[in-house]
């Protein structure tokens, strides 16, 4: 369970999230929506220790994370797929999801023959480099990434931005099916309505730094004023 | 024929200790963003390793094999006390190993005297073949440089520290958000770089003089080198350092070291106008 209690953050003296409170329980997917310069990324950022919380509490699975270094967040269960995907884009496939392997060496990591038999693609092409894949393979690759790690929450920050919408769908029942299969918890920030309705169990919709709203994905199915509200859709 | 063959010897073994020297800057320079200016004065130490190390009446092999120890170890303090610091500030870093290389020089004036020491060569016999004659230990030299200038490149293109190494090159906090230590791999490549650094000054000791000056010598054309090769791929210092030490020599033996100088100069300022990432190109855009 992710716990975040009064969070301060943001870049050099300008904040960004002022007293952000929220709780995402296990076994869940959660989306996060809202505006563009809401302050998600931020978020997402913050909980992953690349920026400096100023004040306030970060706790997963009641251990406090917002003093620990970013790699000590990711052993301690937390992955992390950024936005804009970030893969090596020198390296193999097989190279990049190494690389997890070696930062989670001695931890809970999923098998290689795991992660090729969700993702088949990355089995086919384990040997090209990362960079000569189209957007949404790369995506695909850094979710498997992320994965292989054996992470207790993904962290996803706009997966499906760039990419075609087929490929989009496909990522988003496969992450499902993931996180239906092996009880993984996802926070997802995500402004594709279509994804979130494909994936998420409940919904929180952020606004100047702080979470406005909260309903389940079955509320948002019945009444889509929120998503009016929110996102102006 | 015969005449030139040791003058091709001596200008490729002179390049390959400059590039070892370049190697270990363009290690520390391509991955922390360091600038280390003190890198000169830690090939010198490894230099005084070995004398040190003939004044215990130790074989030279043992400073040989001392020197990467010794000046690894100061390496490690050195990260630890200031450098780490100061990672990816170049500008700081000049300024603060700079300084530190101004220390480690009084040091070792203090510790050896300002005066110039000899190492024996441990090797006597030359090679002869006909007219042609060389002397082994020079031989021994280049072969063991081009095993470290392979090991280096093996250790950073093969091996799993390689591939974090490089991950943390490119992106550091997607690495760091993969689990890996980039304050770990930080430390121990600055190490890698400083005790490459010592070994090459205790491998060049029995052939040069060895004095508090002598980095300099290595550390200008060992920029040079990453700056005329390109900072990026490891491939890069050893174009760049087959550029600058070739004609730096050459010319120093045909002509005059100042004119051999001049030359390189010129070179450098025309390959970095032309071209400023650098002949094999991947220097970071500032």
């Amino acid at each position: 369970m992710l716990e975040i209690e009064n969070l301060s953050a943001g870049y050099g003296e300008a904040l960004v999230l002022r007293d952000f409170s929220c709780r995402i329980d296990s076994g869940k997917v959660s989306a996060l929506m809202g505006r563009n310069g809401m302050g998600k990324t931020t978020l997402m950022k913050t909980i992953m220790g690349l920026i400096r919380a100023k004040s306030g509490r970060i706790m997963v699975d009641g251990v406090a994370i917002e003093k620990l270094t970013t790699h000590q967040i990711s052993r301690i269960g937390m992955g992390y797929v950024p936005q804009g995907r970030e893969i090596f884009a020198d390296f193999t496939v097989a190279e990049n999801l190494r690389l997890s392997l070696l930062g989670h060496e001695g931890g809970n990591v999923l098998t290689l023959e795991q992660i090729y038999d969700w993702f088949p693609i990355l089995k086919e092409r384990a040997e090209q480099r990362a960079g000569t894949f189209s957007g949404g393979q790369q995506q695909i690759l850094a979710i498997a990434r992320a994965l292989i790690g054996g992470p207790k929450m993904l962290l996803l920050d706009e997966p499906t931005e760039g990419i075609q919408p087929s490929i989009v769908h496909e990522i988003g029942v496969q992450l499902s099916h993931i996180a239906r299969e092996t009880g993984l918890s996802i926070l997802i920030v995500e402004q594709n309505v279509d994804m979130v309705r494909t994936l998420a169990d409940e919904v929180l919709f952020m606004e100047n730094g702080v979470i406005k709203e909260c309903c389940d994905i079955e509320a948002l199915r019945q009444d889509d004023s929120l998503l009016h509200r929110y996102l102006s859709v | 024929m015969s005449e030139l063959i040791p003058i091709i010897l001596d200008v490729s073994s002179y390049i390959l200790i400059l590039v070892l020297v370049a190697l270990g800057l363009m290690i520390v320079f391509g991955m922390m963003g360091v600038i280390n200016m003190a890198h000169g004065e830690l090939f010198m130490i490894g230099a005084y390793v070995t004398v040190a190390a003939q004044g215990a009446g130790l074989p030279l092999m043992a400073g040989v094999l001392l020197a990467p120890v010794v000046v690894g170890f100061l390496g490690l303090l050195i990260e630890a006390a200031l450098v780490r610091h100061i990672y990816l500030r170049p500008l700081d870093t000049i300024l603060a190993t700079w300084g530190l290389s101004i220390a480690l020089k009084q040091l070792v004036v203090l510790t050896f005297g300002p005066e110039s020491h000899s190492v024996t060569l441990p090797i006597d016999g030359s090679l002869e073949i006909g007219a042609f004659s060389y002397p082994l230990y020079r031989l021994l030299l280049m072969a063991t440089s081009i095993l470290l200038i392979g090991g280096t490149f093996w250790l950073f293109t093969r091996t799993d520290f390689g591939l974090m190494a490089r991950a943390v090159i490119a992106r550091p906090d997607t690495a760091a958000s993969l689990g890996i230590d980039t304050r770990r791999m930080y430390r121990w490549s600055f190490v890698i770089g400083t005790a490459l650094a010592g070994l090459a000054g205790a491998l060049v000791a029995p052939i040069i003089s060895v004095d508090p000056q002598m980095g300099l010598g290595y550390l200008v054309p060992g920029f040079l080198s990453i700056l005329v090769g390109g900072a990026g791929p490891l491939a890069g210092v050893l174009v760049g350092g087959a550029v600058v030490g070739g004609v730096n020599n050459l010319l120093a033996i045909w002509i005059s070291p100042v004119a051999a100088l001049i030359t390189v100069y010129i070179i450098a300022i025309l390959i970095i106008r032309l071209k400023p990432e650098g002949i094999m190109g991947g220097r970071r855009a500032k």
